[in-house]
C-alpha cells in the first residue's frame, strides 16, 4: 500500500453544514458509517482522494457554537472543542502557561497556513501512528468527551486510540470536546520530537514535572507516540520519580522502564533500531529540562 | 550600454510574481477533454485482457485506449518505450490504458472501472540480480529497437547499455601503484520534484496536424522524436514550450506527448489534457536512476593517482531510454576533474521491475562524483595528505592535461587551481573547525571538486533569428526553454549590449513553437547560454553586417569603417556622420523614394567542430562542447546521537568564464546547493519487496525547505573566459549540485571519522553508519546526556 | 448536490455554480479562471495552492468550494491594481526571489500575510512561517532576504513618515 493521491478529485458526496451540535448528532446517528466529519479537512481529504474513505455525507462542524469552546476553567481545566483549530490554540495564553507540552505539540505540527484549518481533535481522530497530538493529552490526563443522540460520554485519552486509524468512537459519535485536567501548580511540560528522512514523526514524547526538586511532593508523568501504533503514558516511570535517589540515576531507570514498554516499529518513516533509540534521546532530554540534575 | 557582466531580474519577473504568466498547466484550449491514466499493480506480468466496457459507460467518459491501439515505440536514444504497455507492465505504475473524459472527475471515474487482467511473471528489483544469466528478461524485443549508434544494449540481457572508458592499462596501473583505496557506493532512485507537475495539451486536429503544449525543456526533440515513432511528417506537428514550471532533466527528449497526441485522436479529434499527479511523477513518470559503484584507486605515495577502476550499475527501471546516455556520461567523467593515466570504468544501464528511469540535472555527474570525490578523500587519509593538496597535485591543466576519454583540454578552460583554493578558503581551510558547543555535536570541513560539460550528440546545433521591429526594438527568436535557469534573460543582455539598445527592447517571448522559433537541440546539460549564446552573437554579427551594408551605401564609406552603438550607426571617429537605426533596419529609403535594404533579419548559428563520436570500445574522443571546473566546500556539525547534520558554511565556486549575469549565476549556486543539499541529505524513493513505490508523496519523500538552509551559502565566481564561448561565458546549471554531496560526506568523516558511502544522509542512516563504525562516539555522547542533559 | 455560492475573488463579486465536492482549488482556477494560484501534491504538503481566505492564508486543494460561499479571496494577482506591483512584489523581483516562478505567487501571498500581522519578523520566524512551502528551485535564500527588505524599508518608511508628522 502506498499513500500518495494518485486522484485529483473528491469523490461524490453531499455536504451538509449543520447549524446545531443536536442537528449534527442527528445526522450521524442517522447516516453512521455513511457520514464523515469535515472539521479542517486535512486528514479527511487526504483519504479522500486515496479512495480509502468514500462518505456519503460530508458533516461540515464549523458552524456548531458548541464546538467553537477554547476556555480554561482554573480549576476545572482547559475544553477545547471539536471545531478549534490549531492557530487559535496557540494564541490561546493559558495553553502557553499551563499546557505547554500541548503548545510545544502544537506549533511544532504541520505549518502556519495548515493550522489554520486543522484541529487537535481531527488529529487525534486520525489515529495513525505519526500523529503527535495524543501523545501531549495523555500527560494531562485529557478525555474525549464523545457525543451521540444518546447522550454523552468522557472516553479516556489513554483509551481513545485502538490500532492504527483506528479510534474508540461509535458510528453515530462525534468528538465534541477534549478536557484536559488542570495540571499540578507551577508545573512544567514539554513536548519532543524527531523526524528523519520524512516530514512525518518517527518519535516524540511528552513530559510534565511539578516540585522537582522535592521528591515527596515530585510530580512526574511521561507518554512517548509514533513509535507504535498506539501512543502510551508510562505510569510505571511516574511512581519510580518520587524516590529520594539522585535524579540522574532515577532517569536511567526511567529509561529502562520506558525501553521495557515500548514495542516500536519498524516502517518506511524509520527502522525500530533508531526509534527505540531517540526515545531514549528525546526522553532523557526531556527529564533533564524539567528535572535538571 | 554594459549589459554584459550587469545584474538584473529575469524579464518575465512581473509575470511571475503577479502570477500571471502562463504554464502547461494552465493551458486550456476549447472542448478539452481530461485524460487519466489507468496504471499497473504488478511489477511484471503479461498483459491477458482488458476490459474497457464498463468504463466507457461512466457517465462523461468519451473514450477508453490501451496499449494495443498504439503500436509504436518511443525514446531518443532507444526506443524502449511504448505509449501504454501492450504485452506486459514492467514495474508497479506501468500505465496501461488512459481514459478520457469531458471533466477530469468523470476520468477519474472512469479508471476505476476499467478491469485489467494480469498474469504475474517472476521480478527482478536488484540490478545486480538482473544481470545473472537466469533473471527474468524485462526487454524480450530488445533487438528490434531503434537504438542510436553510440549505446550498446546487449539483447537477450537486461543490459540497456554497456560503455567502457579505456584509457592506458587500470590493472598495470594498480600494480604500480604504492596506494590503494577501495570503496562501495550507493545512491537511491530520486524525484526531480519540480513543482509543476508534467502536464500536456495535444489537439490531433482532422487534416493530420498536431498542436501540443507541454511542459518541457525539449519541445524540438519531442516534435522530432514523436515524428519518428509515429511515423509522421515533422512540419505536421508543432510542439508549444510555454514557461516550465521546473525542468532538472526530467522533461527532456520525448515524455507523454505522443500519447497525449494519439488520445485526441482517439477521442475524435478534440484536443485532451493529461496532468500527472505527484504520486504519478513517482511512481509511473520517470524518475533518476538508483546507482552503485565498486571503485578501487590506486596512487603514488607522493599522491598522484595512477588508476582507477570502477564499475557503475545503474538500476534502469522498466524503461532505460534516456538512462543509457547517463549511464555514458557517468562513465565518462569517472576519473571527474583529474589527470589520471590509467582508467577502465565500465558502467552498465540494467533493467529491473522498478519504474522507468530517464535524465536529472547533473546527468551521471553526481553519480560519479560521489564515488570519486569520496575516494579521494579516503586516499587522502591513507596517503596522509591534505584532501585539498591531494587535489591539487592531481587536478586537470588546462591546455597540457588530457580528460580519460583522451581530451586535451583546453588552455582557456578554467583555473581549477584559483577555484580550489577559492572554495577551501571560504571555509577556512587549514584551520580546525570551532568545537561545537553542544556535547554529542562534532564539526568537521570538507570539500569537493567537478568538472562537467554538456552530454549531446556531437551534432547537436543550435541556431538564432534576430529580427527589428520599426522603433529599432528586437525580437530575440530562439529555441531554449525557460524553466527558471534565466538563460533567455542572459541572451537578451548579449543582444542589447550588442546593438546598444536597452535591454527592455529587446523582446524574447514566452512561448517556443517549433514552427516559429529558432532550433536548438534541447535546453538540456548546461548547454542553452553556450550553445544559444554562440548562434545569437551569430546572428548579431549578421544583422549588424546587414546594418552596415545598407548604411555604407548612404553614408558612403566601407561598412568595416562604421559603428553601431545608441541605437544609431555612424562613421568611427566622426560620429556626427550617422544614421538613426530605425532608417536602417526597415531598409533606407531615400528623399526621392527609392529604397535599399530591407527588412533585417539576424541568422545565426552553432555546431560544434570539436566534439567527436566516442570510440565504441574505449570511450575515448571529445565528448562535450566545453568544461567548467567547480567545487564545493562546507563545514557542517553532526550530532551523533541523532544523526543530524547541520550545513555551517557552505560555499561553491565556478570558473564560468563570464558571469553574463551574476544575479541569475548567484542564483543557480544557491539553487544547486539546495537541490544538492536536499538529495545528499533527505531524498529518496522507497520501494517494497513487491515494487511499489511507498512513499509517492512530498511528506515521507522530503524535499528541503527553507528550515534546512544553511547559515550561509558562499557563492564564488571565477571568470577566466572562454574564446570561442559567449563573452567568456560557460554554462554551470548542473554542475551547482554535482559536488554537494561528496562535500558533506567528507566533512562528516573529518569530524568524526565516519565514512559515509550511501546516500541520503538522512538522520537514520547517518547514526547507523555511526553506530557501525564508532558506536564508542555515541556511547560517550548518551553518557553524557544522562549526565548532564546533553544540551 | 450543486449549488451556487458568492464568492468575491480580488474584490470582485461571483456567482458560481458548483458541486459540494469540488475543491476551492479547482473553482478558483477552472471556474472563476484565475491561474495564478496553482497546484502540486493535492495534498496540502507543497503549498502551491496557497490563497488568502477572509484575509488568511490556506491551502486550497483542501479546501471544499462551498465552504467559501459569502467569503473572499485573495490571489497574488490581487495585491496591486492591475498592471501594477505591490511593494512588496517589487523587492521578490528585484532580490530575484524566484527563478521558474511556479510557487512564486504561493510565496508571494504568504509573505504578505506574514508582514501583515508581524511587520518586523526575524529570519527564524520567516523560515517557521514558509515551513509549509517548496520552492524546488531552490530561491529560499532570496525569499527570506526579500522579506527582510520589505520589513527594514518598511520600518524606514514609518520612521520617515512619524518624523514628517513631528
Amino acid at each position: 500500500m502506498s499513500f500518495g493521491s494518485a486522484y485529483l478529485t473528491l469523490p461524490d458526496f453531499e455536504y451538509v453544514k449543520p447549524k446545531s451540535l443536536q442537528e449534527a448528532l442527528q445526522f450521524i446517528d442517522q447516516h453512521k458509517d455513511e457520514a464523515e466529519i469535515l472539521a479542517g479537512g486535512v486528514g479527511l481529504f487526504a483519504f479522500m482522494k486515496e479512495r480509502l474513505v468514500e462518505p456519503r455525507w460530508v458533516v461540515d462542524i464549523k458552524a456548531i457554537k458548541e464546538l467553537q469552546t477554547l476556555r480554561d476553567d482554573g480549576s476545572k481545566g482547559l475544553t477545547i472543542g471539536a471545531a478549534v483549530n490549531m492557530n487559535q490554540l496557540l494564541d490561546f495564553a493559558p495553553i502557553k502557561e499551563k499546557y505547554k507540552a500541548l503548545h510545544d505539540c502544537v506549533s511544532l505540527l504541520s505549518d502556519p497556513l495548515l493550522r489554520n484549518r486543522s484541529t487537535i481533535i481531527g488529529d487525534i481522530c486520525e489515529a495513525l501512528p505519526y500523529v503527535d497530538g495524543p501523545t501531549p493529552l495523555l500527560i494531562f490526563d485529557t478525555e474525549v468527551e464523545a457525543a451521540s443522540v444518546k447522550g454523552t460520554r468522557r472516553i479516556p485519552m489513554n483509551e481513545f486510540i485502538k490500532g492504527v486509524a483506528e479510534n474508540a468512537l461509535e458510528p453515530n459519535e462525534l468528538a465534541v470536546a477534549v478536557h484536559l485536567k488542570p495540571p499540578p501548580e507551577n508545573s512544567k511540560s514539554l513536548f519532543l520530537k524527531h523526524t528523519s528522512s520524512s516530514e512525518f514523526s518517527i518519535v516524540n514524547v511528552a513530559v510534565l514535572c511539578a516540585n522537582p526538586s522535592r521528591p515527596e511532593a515530585r510530580t512526574v508523568r511521561f507518554a512517548y507516540g509514533a513509535i507504535a501504533p498506539i501512543p502510551k503514558r508510562v505510569h510505571e516511570v511516574e511512581d519510580l520519580f518520587k524516590r529520594k535517589t539522585p535524579v540522574p540515576k532515577l532517569i536511567d531507570e526511567a529509561i529502562e522502564s520506558i525501553k521495557k514498554s515500548a514495542e516500536p516499529m519498524t516502517d518506511v518513516l524509520a527502522k525500530a533500531e533508531y526509534r527505540s533509540h531517540m526515545l531514549e534521546v528525546l526522553a532523557v532530554r526531556a527529564f533533564r529540562r524539567l528535572l535538571g540534575s | 550600454m554594459g549589459y554584459i557582466g550587469k545584474s538584473m531580474p529575469q524579464y518575465d519577473s512581473f509575470l511571475k510574481v503577479t502570477g500571471t504568466a502562463t504554464y502547461a498547466f494552465d493551458v486550456e484550449l476549447p472542448g478539452m477533454l481530461h485524460a487519466k491514466l489507468v496504471t499497473s499493480p504488478h511489477a511484471h506480468a503479461k498483459i491477458v485482457k482488458i476490459d474497457t466496457s464498463k468504463a466507457e459507460k461512466v457517465p462523461g467518459v468519451v473514450a477508453v485506449a490501451t496499449g494495443q491501439e498504439f503500436p509504436y515505440r518511443l525514446g531518443i536514444y532507444v526506443g524502449d518505450r511504448d505509449v501504454l504497455a501492450i504485452d506486459k507492465v514492467r514495474w508497479v505504475g506501468h500505465p496501461v490504458a488512459a481514459v478520457i473524459a469531458e471533466t477530469l472527475e468523470a476520468a477519474e471515474r472512469g479508471i476505476d472501472q476499467v478491469e485489467v487482467e494480469y498474469e504475474p511473471l517472476p521480478t527482478v528489483f536488484d540490478p545486480v540480480e538482473a544481470l545473472k544469466p537466469d533473471a527474468p528478461i524485462m526487454h524480450e524485443k530488445m533487438s528490434e529497437y531503434r537504438v542510436s549508434p553510440a549505446f550498446k544494449p546487449i539483447p537477450g540481457t537486461n543490459i540497456a547499455n554497456q560503455f567502457k572508458l579505456v584509457r592506458g592499462d587500470a590493472e598495470r596501473g594498480l600494480k604500480e601503484s604504492e596506494v590503494i583505496v577501495e570503496g562501495e557506493f550507493d545512491i537511491p532512485h530520486v524525484s526531480h520534484g519540480f513543482m509543476e507537475l508534467q502536464s500536456i495539451v495535444a489537439h490531433y486536429e482532422k487534416d493530420g496536424t498536431i498542436e501540443i503544449w507541454t511542459s518541457t525543456q525539449s519541445p524540438f526533440s519531442t516534435r522530432y522524436l514523436m515524428a519518428l515513432s509515429l511515423g509522421i511528417p515533422i512540419d505536421k506537428i508543432v510542439v508549444k514550450a510555454p514557461l516550465c514550471g521546473g525542468g532538472f532533466g526530467g522533461k527532456v527528449g520525448i515524455g507523454w506527448e505522443p500519447l497525449v497526441a494519439l488520445l485526441s485522436k482517439r477521442a475524435g479529434f478534440r484536443p485532451v489534457k493529461l496532468v500527472l499527479s505527484r504520486k504519478e511523477q513517482f511512481s509511473s513518470a520517470p524518475v533518476r536512476e538508483g546507482f552503485h559503484a565498486s571503485v578501487k584507486a590506486g596512487f603514488k605515495k607522493d599522491g598522484k593517482m595512477v588508476a582507477y577502476k570502477a564499475r557503475f550499475v545503474m538500476d534502469a527501471g522498466g524503461y532505460a531510454d534516456y538512462t543509457v546516455n547517463v549511464c555514458r556520461a557517468a562513465g565518462y567523467s569517472s576519473e571527474g576533474c583529474y589527470e589520471v593515466p590509467n582508467i577502465f570504468c565500465e558502467s552498465l544501464a540494467v533493467y529491473t521491475n522498478k519504474g522507468a528511469t530517464s535524465a536529472m540535472r547533473g546527468f551521471g555527474y553526481p553519480e560519479s562524483h560521489w564515488a570519486l570525490e569520496r575516494i579521494m578523500d579516503m586516499a587522502a587519509v591513507k596517503l596522509k595528505i591534505d584532501p585539498l593538496e591531494l587535489r591539487l597535485i592531481n587536478i586537470l591543466k588546462p591546455g597540457e592535461s588530457e580528460t580519460g576519454t583522451g581530451e586535451r583540454l583546453r588552455e582557456d578552460t578554467g583555473d581549477p587551481v584559483a577555484l580550489a583554493k577559492s572554495v577551501a578558503q571560504a571555509i577556512g581551510w587549514g584551520k580546525p573547525p570551532e568545537k561545537a558547543k553542544r556535547p554529542g555535536r562534532y564539526r568537521g570541513k570538507g570539500l569537493a571538486l567537478c568538472i562537467k560539460g554538456p552530454a549531446q550528440p556531437p551534432n547537436a546545433a543550435a541556431s538564432a533569428i534576430i529580427k527589428f521591429n520599426e522603433d529599432v526594438s528586437v525580437d530575440l527568436n530562439i529555441g531554449t526553454a525557460s524553466f527558471g535557469q534565466g538563460t533567455p534573460t542572459s541572451l537578451s543582455q548579449i543582444v542589447a549590449d550588442e546593438l546598444g539598445i536597452p535591454v527592455e527592447k529587446v523582446r524574447v517571448g514566452l512561448v517556443r513553437s517549433t514552427d516559429l522559433s529558432a532550433y536548438t537541440w534541447q535546453t538540456v546539460g548546461s548547454r542553452g547560454l553556450f550553445t544559444d549564446g554562440i548562434a545569437v552573437m551569430d546572428a548579431l554579427r549578421d544583422a549588424k553586417a546587414q546594418i552596415k551594408d545598407v548604411a555604407s551605401q548612404v553614408l558612403k564609406v566601407k561598412p568595416e569603417e562604421l559603428e553601431i552603438a545608441n541605437e544609431q550607426v555612424f562613421i568611427k571617429g566622426a560620429p556626427w556622420h550617422r544614421l538613426p537605426l530605425s532608417e536602417v533596419v526597415f531598409g533606407y529609403t531615400y528623399p526621392d523614394g527609392r529604397s535599399i535594404g530591407g527588412p533585417i533579419i539576424g541568422r545565426g548559428k552553432f555546431m560544434s567542430p570539436l566534439t567527436t563520436y566516442l570510440d565504441p570500445d574505449t570511450g575515448q574522443g571529445v565528448p562535450t562542447i566545453f568544461h567548467t571546473f567547480g567545487g564545493a566546500g562546507v563545514e557542517i556539525e553532526v550530532d551523533v546521537l541523532t544523526g543530524e547534520i547541520e550545513i555551517i558554511n557552505a560555499a561553491q565556486a565556478f570558473d564560468v568564464g563570464k558571469a553574463i549575469n551574476p544575479l541569475l549565476v548567484k542564483g543557480q549556486i544557491d539553487g544547486g546547493w539546495v537541490m544538492g543539499q536536499s538529495v545528499a541529505l533527505y531524498e529518496q524513493i522507497v520501494f517494497d519487496e513487491q515494487g511499489w513505490v511507498v512513499n509517492p508523496n512530498l511528506s515521507n519523500y522530503r524535499i528541503m525547505r527553507a528550515k534546512e538552509m544553511p547559515h550561509k551559502i558562499q557563492e564564488i565566481i571565477l571568470e577566466t573566459p572562454q574564446s570561442n564561448a559567449p563573452h567568456g561565458a560557460r554554462g554551470l546549471g548542473e554542475l551547482v549540485m554535482v559536488a554537494v554531496a561528496p562535500a558533506i560526506a567528507n566533512a562528516i568523516y573529518n569530524a568524526i571519522g565516519v565514512q559515509i558511502t550511501k546516500l541520503p544522509m538522512s538522520p537514520e542512516n547517518v547514526w547507523r553508519a555511526i553506530h557501525e563504525r564508532r558506536p564508542e562516539l555515541i556511547e560517550e555522547a548518551r553518557r553524557k546526556l544522562r549526565e548532564s542533559g546533553g544540551e | 448536490m450543486t449549488q451556487v455560492i458568492s464568492i468575491k475573488v480580488n474584490g470582485v463579486d461571483r456567482k458560481v455554480t458548483i458541486k459540494d465536492n469540488e475543491l476551492l482549488l479547482d473553482v478558483i482556477r477552472d471556474k472563476i479562471g484565475v491561474k495564478s494560484v496553482k497546484a502540486g501534491c493535492w495534498r496540502g504538503e507543497c503549498g502551491l495552492c496557497t490563497v488568502l481566505l477572509d484575509g488568511k492564508p490556506v491551502k486550497s486543494c483542501l479546501v471544499l468550494a462551498v465552504e467559501a460561499d459569502s467569503r473572499e479571496v485573495k490571489t497574488a494577482e490581487g495585491l496591486a491594481p492591475e498592471g501594477q506591483l505591490s511593494p512588496l512584489q517589487k523587492i521578490f523581483v528585484e532580490k530575484a526571489a524566484m527563478q521558474c516562478g511556479f510557487c512564486t505567487p504561493s510565496f508571494v501571498l504568504t509573505a504578505h500575510y506574514l508582514l501583515s500581522v508581524n511587520p518586523n519578523p526575524t529570519e527564524s520566524e520567516i523560515i517557521d512561517y514558509l515551513s509549509g512551502h517548496i520552492c524546488r528551485c531552490g530561491t529560499y535564500e532570496q525569499i527570506i532576504e526579500a522579506i527582510l527588505d520589505y520589513a527594514k524599508q518598511h520600518k524606514q518608511t514609518e520612521k520617515a513618515t512619524a518624523q514628517k508628522a513631528k
